[in-house]
């Protein structure tokens, strides 16, 4: 069969190859504005947020220090391997895990640089739910996996 | 075409707010300024086959599935299935986020459930490629206590997501 119906009862035709490429090129097109703002602010903060700041964040308490690992890593941008360099490097200078995990994992879950970019695509309510549920459970999770990890030691 | 959006450039404020930044800040320190530009130019190279991919990626899910397809597998009654491909998606999908933005904005034209996006960039946390570097310094009982509880936690943000958008209609 060439097409299926739509809801509305009316025969959809099937968009050839060409076109579907032509379609998806055209919206990743308009979106390079977005995306060039995005990349722009990565490049901004990887030179003005820098790891050795990030490092200088953490105060030796647990509860705080978890708190400040989600909070720096949703603020830093670039690779996730810098991370887990700089997590490596806090565990050394005795930073608590609870605070390192929460660094690792918020540094690729949450994205504040990204917030404008995923609010224009998918809307400020769903950013806003997202973002607030990934915060908490970043946090969460981290906790769970020290106490975990110290259980098993 | 009829019914299809006109085209329009999108987040020309946010380009024009970035580039006013720069301007500043390359009148205040003009070596941060150029560092950043190149940062930005080296993310930019890096990060084009991953575009070519999403945009590939996006007309052959268009070509291959039909929008009653893309309810049945990622809707509001995929089921079980619908939350297993968004957590294989995340795990696998590769790039940073905001790369997959134009497919998830297509896929959810389509019918995506919410859920399920929630799903896909919590699971982005499990980064496949870079999981032996972790082991190398975390270990092997943190990497998969931590991989376990990202897994568990983005199908509860999942879930969490489409009650709290259920409760607001």
């Amino acid at each position: 069969m060439n097409g299926q119906k739509s809801e509305n009862g009316k025969q959809q035709k099937k968009p050839s190859l060409q076109q579907a490429l032509k379609k998806s090129s055209l919206a990743f097109w308009a979106m390079t504005p977005l995306l060039l703002g995005v990349i722009g602010l990565v490049g901004l903060f990887q030179v003005l947020v820098t790891p050795k700041i990030l490092a200088s964040l953490f105060r030796g308490t647990a509860i705080v220090d978890t708190l400040i690992g989600t909070l720096a890593g949703g603020t830093a941008a670039g690779n996730p391997v810098v991370s887990y360099l700089l997590g490596g490097e806090l565990l050394g200078q005795g930073i608590s895990l609870y605070a390192v995990s929460a660094f690792i994992l918020s540094w690729v879950t949450l994205g504040f640089i990204h917030l404008p970019a995923e609010a224009e695509v998918l809307g400020f309510a769903f950013t806003l739910y997202r973002n607030i549920l990934a915060f908490v459970f970043t946090m969460i999770i981290a906790v769970l996996t020290s106490l975990t990890m110290q259980a098993l030691v | 075409m009829k019914g299809e959006k006109p085209f329009a450039f999108r987040g020309k404020f946010l380009i024009l707010l970035v580039f006013a930044a720069y301007i500043a800040l390359f009148l205040f320190n003009s070596h941060t300024a150029l560092l950043a530009l190149q940062n930005s130019a080296r993310i930019v190279l890096k990060i084009l086959p991953i575009f070519a991919f999403v945009i590939v990626l996006t007309a052959l899910l268009n070509y291959v599935l039909q929008p009653k397809q893309i309810i049945k597998h990622l809707g509001k009654k995929s089921g079980a299935k619908g939350w297993l491909v968004a957590l294989l998606a995340g795990v696998i999908s590769h790039g940073p986020m905001y790369a997959w933005y134009p497919m998830i904005e297509d896929l959810r034209s389509h019918g995506l459930r919410d859920g399920l996006i929630v799903v896909f960039f919590y699971a982005r946390a499990i980064k496949l490629p870079l999981l032996p570097l972790m082991i190398d310094y975390f270990g092997v009982s943190f990497t998969l206590i931590l991989s376990f509880y990202i897994l568990i936690g983005s199908l509860i943000q999942g879930w969490i997501l489409e009650e709290v958008e259920q409760r607001s209609r």
